[in-house]
């Protein structure tokens, strides 16, 4: 037999789901994506000007043999 | 089957371990039971990415036959732990928390697997994470296949992240403890979160063969454990040379913190700053207490800052340059398309258009801040900061909403940077359960010269046994 499922009683149901609390991973429009992607890209130009303004020592080296 | 209870499913290692050996329970009913809680309480919290029941038992059924014989191998013997599922378990999905990877197998263990394993600890699940550990940077606690990471404290709030599994699952006494990975504040952020201790080693001191690389020259696997004395026997048994692992620094770690320098002889180095400007209000008397109560150890508290240089920057731009460049194949394939968060689908896509000159910028930024600790470090010998400046967000919140700003403008910037300061010199950190706010967990953070966690758990271990904090547990 099926229970009659109420929009109260859906309510509470979707509320006691921990994981419904979130966003549900919806794929968002191609605008909204290429908007992302534009404003990731002028955060990244924005990193590269405030790095390119600072001024290092031409003998310091990149960590590249990293040890802590 | 013995009833096991609350003081079982929230008991350190060294206490389950005492049991094992005096008999009172066997570690295949041990193993049985945690087993049970996880499976049936981690999707609660959405913790739970894989069960490893029979891996669990059979194991536990070795480690029975040892204990029979009396053949003792480690103080982790018989006691049950999870892993966060960057790991490697070989035979079993590999999902690094992202939909691209859910039917990723590997036929192979990683190393810290293997050596727990060796150890006779019991794997008994794997935990769920961030997708590719954040590594594209995310905006919801949402970016994840398995959901949002839900703190036991509060089921509306996140557990923190990447390691939001291993937060929530150590938390809500689903396993003892768990292994976490942290490029940058990724153990730290939930073991503050969620009330649980976590240790961030030095930066080669773990192995990290068989683990998801995010930043090669950043990655760094831990333990997140009741107390730091968990953390010290977990991560002897987990360190050491591995040559796996180009990064290994090659050294051993044995847990011996009575070794450690007398308290009276140690100065610790913190910031008022952080403490009355930055953090946010209602923590500032539970961070008061606990900064008195490190004093109260015998330690001289001394004021310091950290040096002006852009350590947050510094950071995205190194594990953007370097994600992108692992993650390049899942970009080409337009598979990256396929992970739940958006924004992080643009940091990855973008992360691949960083211009050589700046990641050898930021590497060169990154000698420099090695070198500013190393002169940090002749005036004082341990840090002392807020591991996080606030209690965990609500999940539904962006992650990148800008923070309340702070009126007037904080004096200086104090430590307040300490995450990715720490982190770009591979230093080790210690976060510890300090208080409640609101019925959410606060922590502090230690940080040390390299390769000195005894000192920091030494700390730590005295800091536990002057205060309860990390022996409160949630309602699950």
């Amino acid at each position: 037999m099926k229970a009659r499922l109420t929009r109260r009683k859906a309510a509470a149901a979707l509320l006691t789901v921990p994981g419904m609390l979130a966003q549900a991973p919806t794929q968002a429009p191609a605008s909204e994506r290429e908007q992302l992607l534009t404003t990731a890209r002028k955060q990244a130009r924005s990193t590269s000007e405030k790095l390119a303004a600072y001024e290092i020592p031409m003998a310091t080296e990149p960590a590249f043999q990293f040890r802590a | 089957m013995p009833a096991f209870g609350e003081d079982i499913f929230f008991a350190t290692v060294t206490e389950l371990n005492a049991r094992l050996r005096a008999r009172e329970f066997s570690a295949r009913e041990l193993a049985q039971a945690f087993y049970e809680r996880l499976a049936k309480l981690g999707p609660n919290y959405n913790a739970l990415a894989l069960r490893l029941r029979e891996r669990a038992i059979r194991h536990a059924g070795d480690v029975d036959n040892e204990f029979k014989r009396e053949r003792f191998r480690s103080p982790l013997q018989g006691v049950p732990f999870a892993v966060k599922d960057l790991l490697t378990v070989a035979g079993h999905p590999t999902t690094w928390g992202a939909r691209p990877y859910a039917g990723q197998v590997f036929d192979y263990d990683a190393t810290v697997v293997k050596k727990l394993e060796r150890s006779g600890a019991i794997l008994v699940g794997k935990l769920a994470m961030v997708e590719l550990a954040g590594g594209g940077g995310y905006r919801y606690a949402a970016a994840s296949m398995t959901g949002p990471g839900l703190n036991p404290w509060d089921i509306t709030r996140w557990s923190g992240g990447s390691s939001s599994g291993s937060g929530s699952a150590v938390a809500a006494g689903l396993v003892p403890y768990a292994i976490g990975s942290e490029t940058s504040g990724s153990i730290l952020t939930p073991a503050a979160y969620c009330g649980v201790t976590g240790l961030r080693p030095t930066y080669g001191l773990v192995s990290r063969a068989g683990a998801m690389a995010l930043s090669w020259t950043m990655d760094k696997i831990g333990p997140m454990c009741r107390t730091a004395e968990d953390c010290g026997l977990v991560l002897q048994a987990i360190s050491g040379k591995d040559n796996l692992d180009p990064a290994s620094a090659g050294k051993s770690y044995y847990y011996v913190p009575q070794y450690a320098r007398e308290f009276k002889h140690l100065r610790v180095g913190w910031a008022a700053v952080d403490v009355e400007e930055w953090a946010d209000e209602p923590l500032r008397p539970v961070f008061r207490q606990a900064f008195e109560t490190v004093r109260e150890i015998g330690m001289s508290l001394r004021e310091v800052v950290l040096p002006d240089l852009p350590y947050g920057m510094v950071t995205s731009t190194i594990i953007s340059a370097e994600g992108s460049a692992v993650f390049e194949p899942l970009i080409a394939s337009g598979k990256v398309d396929m992970l739940d968060d958006e924004k992080q689908i643009a940091g990855l896509k973008a992360g691949l258009e960083i211009l050589a000159k700046d990641y050898l910028k930021a590497m060169r930024i990154r000698t420099r801040v090695q070198e500013e600790f190393r002169k940090l470090f002749l005036d004082v010998d341990v840090l002392l900061t807020p591991t996080r400046l606030n209690v965990a967000t609500p999940v539904s919140e962006p992650l990148d909403a800008p923070r309340p700003e702070r009126k007037p403008a904080p004096k200086s910037r104090g430590l307040r940077d300490l995450i990715p300061a720490g982190n770009l010199a591979g230093l080790p950190a210690l976060s510890l359960p300090c208080g409640f706010v609101d019925g959410l967990p606060v922590a502090i953070c230690l940080v040390g010269r390299p390769f000195t966690e005894n000192t920091l758990l030494a700390i730590g271990r005295e800091y536990q046994n002057r205060t309860d904090w990390h022996r409160r547990r949630p309602r699950v």
